[in-house]
């Protein structure tokens, strides 16, 4: 039962930053997830608090004891930390029986014989690999493999509980069947975890919290439903959501109590609220909208935009569909489309209370009208 | 990843130790036993290569400056004059002459017969095992082993010469090792055939590694045989026919043994005497000890000429 | 070998029908049967001379080790013995018995001794790396290639203040330390293939530096440990330089006392002989039992003398 505290990290390669200054809180029983590109961070934050890398900057606390401070050069070994850690080729030990690849951490300890059995047999039934304990790593698929580095992790009853993507090496119908399963082990065992990934999905659902990182930097944390409804920056929106979230470039008009976005090729009368905001302050402007969010009609409708059905894709469930208008694509998805086919000249209508406004230098969301959540 | 793995830093924990104000706590992760033992033998084997190679060279430079002679460490510092009195001896030219002799035929020999065997056996062998085998088999005997052999075989009614008359080719017959003038080209011959094998599996071993698909599309392109391999292969073996060479270049400034026992320490007269028999004979056969060291450092400073840059461009590509 | 070569390119599927219709009337694929045939005859029949090159001196050897002395003056120096005889052996075995001893002795335990620091060492410098660590095993390489010429007399000073010239002491003292070098490349380029996630996951389940190299790296490496083991084993047995200088009348080793035997006023070859090939028996025994690791260690750019 542990909250980690993580203050002012920074680790560095020669010039480069990987960890810029990260601050974290983790609360006890999280799933706590770390979501970005790749090489943005978060594997290295993971290491950090797994003790295997040492950042030049920064604490790390878990509960009230320090475990790492690069000023005080102190830095607890990890092995001490109570920890564990599932690795995203799994790292089962090639030369001894799952058995004894799940024993392993508890014979670090000293503990009986008997107790060591007996533990390794209940984490087994837990993850339905009793029947392997006798193989060797080399006989085992992948399923099999993640369950028995995921019984390693759990027989140590961790302060914490680290993954790094390792939901990564598995196929995708696997993929979605392990999702269901981790949490499920989540829930049953009230830990903490912090999990390391780049697939948005993985983070949107598993995830109590997610916090986003980019070149060494968090861009924000949230819930699930905050991080997709109210992005606070662009990178936020342009990475979360597939597809991506539309983004229209204009600047922003004022004109007879009434407010525009100006996009060179059409004005769109954005709602009232708006008024509020500094047209001078935000000059340019970038309006993102996400895809669900964008409807079309063959008649003009009130504030509409004209447009072109460029290409329909079928995913099976839903229509991908992709607009020209005035040169630039955006992308509808839509459940039924009607007889639209492409070519064909329709009209848009954005979801005004799902718009989200972003200035285009800082890349701060100005303005998120989410009136529903 | 690559950094994530440079990162895991020991040295950081040598750091605490220098630093004086260290909590408790601290102090119990250094100290603990389990880091102390693997650092301690690490530390110690530091410590005697330290000593055993590179104090022992400073030294036997320190020696070459002296006029030590004899077992009785007596001695004033000449600085350069054993260095002078080298440049002025013909034995030392004599040496390293037969040194670079000796590596002209030795070295292009060995890679050619060698390569040309791995080709050969590289042809879908039947009982391509046995022959390898057989091939490799006189590089897995000793140097002491191997020189007696072929003192047997070059000795006047040695082996060699009976063969000769075997087949009728008796005026071919030679004081393989006691004429002056053959001895070095028999020890040479003697050392290639010991070594080819050695060179055969390197080849055979990096012509293995190369891709069958490139291998079926220079086929397919319409490469067959000889242009096969002087087209495709061999180019692609660059990196093994480095290594041979810095290999048989490496051996052949420090062979000792086998020289020293086939031909009776380097006869007849200095007829094959490379500089390693040469620095040994001065040393320890006339007690010149300060002037061997000097022939000595010039020998180790030809080889570090030699390694330095091979180390250099093998790890740096890591 | 057609169908072979065909299966393989399908695998790989490099290849469509077109080019392979190509490929098959190309002139590689249209050589007669004869010209096949001779071909291969040919091809053996180098094999073989070269055989023969190779083993004409090892059988000679041999044959003379079980002659006479009588017997070899008859006799052609290729030929069989007339009346084969072990004379030659027992007189040999008489002669380097104590110093076979003497070098099963110390070769074993400097190889045992240069394997365990060599792992040792191997592992800090791939496992536990520092700043510093790729010099550091610039350095302990730049040992392999050490001509010991320049290093003999500060050696053999060393040595003698040491109180150790001439014993087993000095033997294993030496060959242990000057194989530390090598067995560390052998052990670090396979250590170097030891995934580092296996590392941390050991360090995160609980285990310090002793228990990972105790419980994961030992028992990862008995393949570099028989291929270290061999070529230390291999390297030692046959060392003549340090025999020479070290040791006296008091602690022989095999080398030395077999060129001490061989180099007589008179040479009696069938005695040589029958000396060289006892002297080679440990490490041909070595070779036939674990040659195939060997290999592998010659492959890893091993380099002797």
């Amino acid at each position: 039962m542990t909250n980690v505290k993580i203050r002012n990290l920074v680790k560095k390669y020669g010039d480069i930053y990987a960890l810029n200054k990260i601050d974290l809180d983790i609360k006890d029983g999280e799933l706590f997830i770390l979501l970005g590109p790749s090489g943005c961070g978060k594997s290295t934050t993971l290491y950090s608090i797994a003790g295997l890398i040492k950042p030049q900057e920064g604490e790390i606390w878990f509960d009230e004891k320090l475990i790492t401070s690069a000023e005080k050069k102190y830095s607890e070994s990890p092995q001490d930390r109570n920890i564990a850690m599932v690795f995203q080729d799994y790292a089962i030990y090639p030369h001894m029986t799952v058995f004894k690849n799940i024993a392993f951490p508890l014979q670090i300890l000293n503990k009986h014989r008997e107790e060591i059995k007996k533990i390794v047999i209940d984490a087994a039934k837990s993850l339905g690999i009793e029947d392997l304990l006798e193989r060797k790593p080399k006989q085992l698929s992948g399923g099999q493999r993640q369950r028995v580095a995921l019984a390693r992790a759990i027989v140590r009853e961790p302060n914490v509980f680290l993954m790094d993507e390792p939901l990564s090496n598995l196929d995708a119908k696997l993929r979605v069947f392990a999702r269901a399963e981790l949490k499920r082990l989540h829930k049953r065992l009230g830990i903490t975890i912090i999990y390391v990934t780049h697939d948005q999905i993985e983070a949107l659902s598993m995830g109590t919290t997610i916090a986003i990182l980019n070149k060494g930097k968090i861009e924000q944390v949230g819930k699930p439903s905050e991080i997709y409804n109210f992005p606070k920056n662009l990178f936020v929106a342009g990475f979360i959501g597939s597809p991506p979230m539309n983004m229209l470039d204009g600047s922003l008009k004022k004109d007879n109590g009434n407010i525009y976005l100006d996009c060179g090729f059409t004005e769109y009368k954005l709602p009232n609220e708006l008024h509020k905001i500094n047209n001078e302050k935000h000059k340019e402007i970038v309006l993102g909208i996400r895809p669900e969010d964008v409807f079309i009609s063959r008649e003009i409708v009130n504030n509409s935009v004209r447009a072109i059905i460029d290409i329909i894709e079928s995913m099976g469930r839903e229509f991908e569909i992709h607009i020209d208008v005035g040169g630039k694509i955006l992308i509808s998805v839509l459940r039924k489309i009607e007889n639209f086919s492409i070519g064909d000249e329709i009209y848009l209508t954005f979801n005004d209370k799902k718009l989200h406004l972003f200035d285009k230098k800082t890349g701060e969301n100005i303005f998120a009208s989410n009136f529903n959540d | 990843m690559e950094q994530v793995r440079n990162d895991i830093d020991i040295i950081e924990d040598f750091k605490f130790e220098e630093k004086r104000k260290i909590s408790k706590e601290i102090r119990k992760n250094i100290f603990s036993r389990d880091k102390l033992i693997i650092r301690l033998i690490f530390i110690t084997c530091c410590i005697l290569l330290a000593y055993f190679i590179y104090y022992f060279i400073v030294w036997n430079i320190f020696v070459s400056m002296t006029d030590w002679v004899g077992l009785i460490q007596t001695y004033d510092f000449v600085g350069l004059e054993n260095y002078f009195r080298m440049v002025n001896d013909p034995i030392f030219w004599i040496s390293l002459t037969n040194n670079l002799v000796f590596m002209l035929v030795f070295i292009p020999s060995s890679i050619i017969i060698g390569l040309f065997l791995a080709i050969l056996l590289d042809q879908k062998i039947r009982k391509e095992g046995v022959f390898r085998t057989i091939y490799l088999l006189p590089y897995a005997l000793s140097f002491i082993v191997t020189a007696y052999l072929w003192q047997w075989m070059f000795i006047e009614d040695g082996v060699i010469n009976f063969i000769l008359d075997m087949f009728g080719l008796g005026f071919l017959k030679m004081s393989w090792i006691s004429d002056p003038n053959i001895a070095l080209f028999s020890v040479s011959f003697a050392l290639v055939w010991q070594f080819s094998g050695y060179i055969m599996l390197i080849f055979l071993a990096a012509i293995r590694t190369i891709p069958k698909s490139h291998i079926m599309a220079a086929q397919i392109d319409g490469a067959s045989g000889f242009k096969l391999y002087t087209r495709v292969i061999i180019p692609q073996i660059k990196t093994s026919t480095f290594t041979a060479f810095v290999i048989l270049m490496i051996f052949s400034l420090k062979a000792f043994d086998f020289i020293w026992i086939l031909t009776d320490e380097g006869g007849p007269g200095w007829a094959t005497a490379i500089l390693p028999i040469t620095i040994f004979k001065v040393a320890f056969n006339s007690n010149y000890f300060a002037y061997s060291s000097a022939m000595a450092t010039t020998l180790l400073l030809i080889i570090m000429v030699i390694i330095i840059p091979y180390l250099y461009i093998t790890y740096r590509k890591r | 070998m057609n169908s072979h070569k065909v299966n393989q390119i399908e695998k790989l599927g490099v290849v469509d029908d077109i080019k392979w219709e190509k490929l098959r009337k190309s002139k590689g694929f249209k050589l007669s049967k004869v010209k096949r045939l001779i071909k291969r005859v040919i091809l053996y029949a180098v094999l073989i001379v070269a055989v023969l090159i190779t083993i004409i001196p090892l059988w000679s050897g041999i044959m003379s080790a079980f002659k006479t002395q009588a017997d070899l003056s008859l006799t052609s120096p290729i030929a069989p013995p007339l009346i084969p005889t072990l004379e030659p052996f027992i007189y040999a075995w008489l002669e380097l018995q104590r110093p076979l001893i003497n070098s099963v002795l110390f070769t074993t335990i400097a190889t045992v001794i240069s394997c365990l620091l060599g792992s040792v060492c191997g592992f800090v410098l791939t496992k536990l790396k520092f700043k510093g660590s790729k010099t550091l095993f610039m350095l302990f390489t730049i040992g392999i290639f050490l001509p010991y010429q320049s290093i003999l007399v500060p050696l053999f000073i060393t040595i003698r203040n040491l109180g150790i010239y001439d014993t087993m002491w000095a033997m294993i003292l030496v060959h242990s330390v000057y194989g530390i070098p090598m067995t560390t490349l052998l052990f670090r380029s396979y250590y170097d293939s030891i995934p580092e996630s296996l590392i941390n996951a050991a360090k995160t389940d609980g285990a310090g530096v002793m228990a990972i190299y105790r419980r994961l790296i030992i028992p990862l490496s008995p393949l570099p440990f028989v291929v270290a083991g061999v070529f230390q084993f291999t390297s030692i047995w046959n060392d003549y330089l340090f025999a020479l200088i070290l040791t006296g009348a008091n602690f022989e080793p095999a080398s030395f006392a077999l060129s001490n035997m061989a180099g007589g006023t008179e040479t009696a070859w069938n005695n040589t002989m029958a000396g060289t090939f006892l002297y080679s028996l440990p490490v041909l025994l070595i070779f036939v039992l674990l040659g195939k690791y060997l290999m592998q260690g010659l492959m890893a750019g091993a380099i002797k003398g």
